[in-house]
């Protein structure tokens, strides 16, 4: 009898164990709803400046880009560009997903923010709207990059 | 030649011998806003985990974006590796929950710091350049990572030459504007 209860008090020592270091929502950080409004951007291009990199102009490398690998972002309205971890709750937003075809589109969006050192990411639950390319920036800019 | 010679030569060649390796994987300037060249030790790990405990066993297997997390706590946010257009998930998803030494550029912009890998070196293992993406393509279309095929990967990809056929260049096919 002694022998089970000293499993037991063992067992419930390691369960204590692995739930207070495993990772889970307990040690993540807390997020902020927000609503965001804004263009969906290559954040490579955008953030590097090595090219024109919103609207129209650049339509056909934020496709590359996204296709790539490269994580995609949403430059808001107020300015500031937010790294898309979910995109209508589906957190595969890397390389072949929904989002490849959003590319420069305006978008109202709404989701939980986390902010952690320098970059503002955004785990997207709900398109309010989709209101397609209204930047033409090729008036000015052409195709970036290469002209083609 | 005398003997002294001979013995600092020796030793120059040994040193060039022991130094080079580390020299062939110095990251290369781009000249990035707020550019600096780092290397830095940092586990391989899935932002959506870290941020909100949403953790799969393999990283999103590909499909989610990827970070490095450093001892410090920083989270380096990769964007970009040295091949065309791609990014570094593909890269780094092997070593998923491992620590690896990355090799790169830190660029801030806009009050937002990210980091562009170059090189990545896994525990235990040779320094390999960050460019898994056109590789992992090359060999998915028979071809040699150095085939121009493969190097113009961009222009070739099936679901990319779909989406610009539908969409346009410029995006904007579906209200009668191409370039």
């Amino acid at each position: 009898m002694l022998r089970v209860r000293n499993y037991l008090l063992a067992a419930a020592a390691v369960s204590l164990a692995v739930f207070l270091t495993a990772p889970g929502p307990a040690q993540a950080a807390q997020p902020k709803r927000v609503t965001v409004t804004g263009e969906i951007i290559d954040s490579w291009c955008y953030l590097s400046e090595i090219m024109w990199a919103t609207g129209s102009a650049h339509h056909q490398c934020a496709v590359w880009c996204a296709r790539g690998g490269v994580p995609v972002g949403i430059l808001g309205d107020d300015e500031q560009v937010y790294i898309v971890l979910k995109m209508n709750n589906d957190p595969d937003v890397i390389g072949d997903h929904g989002i490849l075809r959003m590319q420069s589109n305006e978008v109202v969006v709404e989701g939980d923010l986390y902010e952690r050192d320098s970059v503002k990411y955004l785990a997207i639950d709900t398109i309010i709207d989709d209101h397609g390319i209204v930047n033409h920036s090729h008036d000015e800019f052409d195709i970036q990059p290469f002209g083609d | 030649m005398n003997k002294s010679y001979k013995s600092i030569l020796a030793g120059l060649f040994a040193l060039a011998l022991f130094t080079l390796p580390g020299l062939a994987v110095a990251a290369d300037s781009w000249g990035l806003p707020g550019e600096e060249e780092v290397r830095f030790d940092a586990k391989v790990t899935d932002v959506l985990c870290v941020l909100s405990g949403d953790c799969p066993p393999d990283c999103g297997a590909g499909k989610r974006v990827l970070g490095l997390l450093k001892a410090d706590g920083e989270l380096v946010l990769p964007v970009k590796n040295g091949g065309p257009f791609t990014g570094a998930v593909a890269d780094l998803l092997p070593y998923c929950g491992t620590t690896v030494t990355a090799d790169g550029l830190f660029t801030v912009n806009y009050g937002v710091k990210t980091f562009a890998m170059q090189f990545v070196k896994p525990q235990e293992a040779k320094w390999r350049r960050a460019n898994q993406f056109v590789k992992d393509w090359a060999a998915a279309h028979g071809l040699e990572a150095k085939d121009k095929k493969a190097r113009s990967w961009f222009r070739n990809d099936e679901t990319i030459v779909e989406i610009i056929g539908e969409q346009g260049k410029l995006g904007l096919k579906d209200k009668g504007i191409e370039p």
